[in-house]
């Protein structure tokens, strides 16, 4: 009989040469991809310790203040990562305890269920963590240098993320475990859309920056009233991030003890979280999994609410609305149901898509919280570009990340589609207008809301709508057109392979099609930048420069569009199935 | 070796299986027969305790499969329709894994690991990450896999898919050979031949109800049908549905 002990250390070993042989694959496969990806470590490092240094600067000058703004930052940083870090386990936990083929397969070995519960407990944690350690370490450094903090003072920080981290973990997985035994998946879909929705109210009316025209116009003291009693929620000793900030905090300030004590809380509690989420694991764990795995539709046993019958209407109510085009082909109305279909039933696209657009939706209705003073030409306009620039590299992300796995995603299916008579460019066509206009209507709607939110002039607003209504378009031709030019359909038949989206990015064309996109990105926004930044320093009127910059973006999108679609549909015209 | 008492699986409101009553001897190849959707993989998944059952009981190499999953485990071997497999690993590395998961010695897996690639003809895909493997030899590997540990029990589903003929042939003569040594072979598939060829028993499943069960002969007796085990299946399969849709 196989005890917990070997087990783990078999998966273990295990799990660390899969791990090595795939960064090994990743760096034979492509330099430019390791290249990107070094370059963008390195930047988003340096770049994010100079800003939060920067950031912790200003505060630190506050007279009298400076410590306490600095800390009550730590404290909203952690309540954040907190909250997102159990988001982020409930997501994975999910896929990975009740719907991976590797624990179905663990599940039939002789081992125990809580050990294999244990052990995903784990790689969960692993796998959900590790994005939120690398981006906030920049935030940290800035912190530890800003305090003069010895080498120790950042080991012991590292040392704080792992008791951190487990809590989270405890507390996402206790939530997916009752989920999944006491309710049903489909509740457990639309509640995380529930969670995730609250979350980001919470956060818009419980987080408030601070007035910067106040900031500006010295009223220092009601702009630290007001931030430092918006931010008390962080501040509840029962939280986590509390002890893990204060533990941070003593220890930047050489307070030994203390920080010891918050470490030992926070280490403790932790410890107590993963074995309360053991023992209950030991209950739930099987029963949800069995459950789980055999549910049939949901029914609430209310005729006309009875969710088979939403559904059926709902499969209607697409083609109903697919069928207000009438010209339209049939078969591209067919392949639109489809992709809409399929990437709706697909929880790791779906979740991920309301992740992004989420926190995207949260910076964008937190800009309403900023009001520079428009007199000042140059914060109007850098305020304005820099908002452009966030959206678009958000949308060049999401092209990469959904649109252009599309065509290597029918894989093992395009001989349907390669068969069937309306031949592959129409697949290309439609799934080139399906995403444009998807992107359309998001980043139109998320550029109207910004530049309301911003209180620009009527000018600039139609300038941005209709450039992100071009870049949407422009993203979309560079993403299908590459992922048909470089597609990552995988070798052979090697089972399932290439349907993970997410690991047909991680090719070349993945990373050709994301510095493709951003390169464009930096064209545009600088073509558009530079007659207004020319304007604010030659004094103003000269809005030919605005109009010829227009034009320059209208062409280069035009180009972005037409090349990368017009060797894809050569392509796919001559390609052999 | 099997026995299920009342094995009964409800999907919400759809009954998946029901009352489902084997009994299988040691050493007996069972082929387990039915339509799409009869609720063959289902049974499945209830003798290898990934479900639980709605009511009833299975017993696997004498072990509750619910009340000792452990136990049974260690005698029994599952392979799927749908394997895992770890494909950043060559495929004598995966038979190690496996292998100490049952606990076996490096050395024990090693040795019969090596028959196992001689007996599969895995031996030039050896090198070679099982990412690379086409279908036919991963399915290769992974039968390979499961009888490393000299199970008592195997359970699999669908094993022909894929396969070329000369490999079908190594499955079937290994899988026969296994039930000639003592070991229950409880095999699920739609390739009738391969029944006909192979079991010694046969259970037909149509709608989650077995609809019949016994040898090649008995059945045909059963069914009134003189001819292959195609026939003899249509023709139960058949009469079920009619009999259901008569009102």
């Amino acid at each position: 009989m196989t005890v917990a002990a070997p087990f783990f250390r078999l998966l273990w070993e295990v799990n660390w040469r899969v791990a090595q042989r795939r960064i090994r694959s990743v760096r034979e496969q492509s330099r430019l991809m390791v290249v990107v990806i070094a370059l963008f470590v390195i930047g988003y490092w340096v770049a994010g310790y100079v800003l939060f240094r920067a950031g912790f600067w200003y505060l630190a000058k506050f007279p009298g203040l400076g410590g306490l703004l600095m800390d009550r930052m730590l404290y909203l940083f952690f309540a954040f990562l907190f909250l997102m870090l159990i988001f982020s386990n409930m997501i994975i936990g999910y896929s990975s305890l009740f719907k991976s083929q590797e624990t179905q397969w663990m599940l039939t070995l002789p081992v125990r269920h809580t050990d294999v519960f244990r052990w995903k407990l784990v790689e969960t944690m692993l796998l959900a963590s590790w994005a939120f350690l690398f981006l906030s370490a920049p935030f940290l450094f800035a912190y530890g240098s800003i305090r003069n903090a010895s080498a120790i003072f950042y080991l012991k920080a590292f040392l704080l993320f792992l008791p951190f981290t487990m809590i989270p973990a405890a507390l996402g997985s206790l939530i997916i475990l009752t989920v999944t035994r006491y309710l049903h998946r489909r509740v457990f879909k639309w509640g995380l859309f529930g969670v995730g929705a609250l979350v980001i109210i919470a956060a818009i009316f419980l987080v408030r920056p601070m007035d910067a025209t106040q900031l500006q116009q010295a009223e220092m003291i009601s702009s630290m009233n007001q931030l430092l009693s918006n931010s008390r929620l962080a501040l509840q000793p029962w939280l986590p991030s509390y002890w893990v900030a204060s533990s941070m905090i003593a220890w930047g300030e050489g307070w030994g003890g203390r920080g010891l004590f918050f470490f030992l809380v926070l280490l403790s509690n932790a410890l107590m979280a993963v074995l309360v989420c053991f023992h209950f694991s030991t209950r739930v764990f099987y029963d949800g999994w069995s459950r789980n795995n055999s549910q049939g539709p949901l029914r609430l046993g209310v005729g006309v609410l009875d969710q088979e019958i939403k559904l059926r209407a709902r499969t209607r109510l697409l083609e109903r609305v697919l069928g207000l085009w009438p010209w339209m082909h049939p078969a591209t109305r067919a392949l639109m149901v489809k992709d809409i279909r399929v990437f709706w039933r697909d929880t790791s696209q779906w979740s991920q898509f309301v992740i992004f657009f989420g926190l995207l939706g949260l910076y964008v209705l937190n800009l309403r919280n900023v009001s520079y003073d428009w007199n000042n030409e140059f914060w109007a306009g850098f305020v304005s570009f820099l908002n452009l620039g966030a959206s678009s590299m958000t949308l060049a992300t999401l092209t990469t990340r959904f649109v252009y796995p599309q065509f290597s995603m029918e894989g093992k299916r395009l001989w349907i589609i390669g068969m069937v008579p309306f031949g592959m460019k129409r697949v290309l066509l439609e799934k080139f207008w399906l995403s444009s206009a998807w992107s359309v209507v998001i980043t139109l709607s998320l550029t109207l809301l910004s530049s309301g939110m911003l209180k620009l002039p009527t000018w600039m607003t139609v300038l941005f709508s209709a450039t992100v209504v071009l870049m949407s378009f422009a993203l979309c031709g560079i993403a299908v057109g590459i992922g048909a030019l470089f597609p990552n359909f995988g070798a052979g038949s090697t089972a399932n392979r290439y349907d993970n989206p997410a690991k047909i990015v991680s090719g070349f064309g993945g990373t050709f099609c994301f510095v493709l996109s951003l390169f464009y990105i930096v064209l545009v926004i600088t073509a558009e930048a530079l007659p207004v930044y020319f304007q604010v320093g030659g004094g103003g009127g000269r809005p030919w420069g605005v109009v010829i910059s227009w034009i320059f973006v209208s062409l280069l999108s035009l180009v972005a569009i037409i090349v990368p679609m017009s060797l894809a549909l050569k392509k796919v015209g001559e390609m052999e199935m | 070796m099997i026995r299920t008492e009342h094995l009964t699986k409800k999907f919400g409101g759809t009954c998946a299986v029901e009352d489902l009553n084997l009994d299988i001897a040691a050493g007996e190849f069972f082929a387990f027969l039915g339509p799409n959707g009869a609720g063959k993989t289902t049974t499945i998944k209830l003798l290898t305790g990934l479900l639980k059952p709605t009511s009833g009981r299975a017993i696997v190499a004498g072990f509750d499969i619910q009340k000792d999953p452990m136990a049974a485990r260690r005698l029994v071997s599952y392979v799927p329709d749908l394997p895992f497999l770890y494909d950043k690993l060559e495929p004598m590395e995966f038979m190690h894994f496996v292998g100490q998961l049952y606990g076996m010695p490096a050395d024990a897996v090693e040795r019969i690991g090596a028959e196992m690639f001689d007996l599969f003809d895995l031996n030039e895909s050896r090198p070679k990450l099982i990412e690379n493997l086409s279908h036919g030899t991963r399915q290769r590997l992974v039968i390979a896999s499961a009888l490393l540990h000299d199970p008592k029990v195997i359970i699999i589903d669908e094993p022909m898919v894929g396969l070329d003929p000369r490999s079908a042939r190594v499955v079937k003569n290994v899988l026969k050979e296994r039930s000639r040594m003592g070991v229950t072979v409880f095999l699920s598939t739609h390739i009738l031949h391969v029944a006909e060829e192979l079991a010694d028993k046969i259970g037909i499943l149509n709608r989650g109800k077995l609809i019949a069960v016994g040898t090649m002969e008995e059945l045909r007796a059963a069914s009134g049908v003189v001819g292959a085990l195609e026939d003899t299946f249509l023709e139960m399969t058949r009469t079920q549905e009619e009999l259901e849709t008569t009102p």
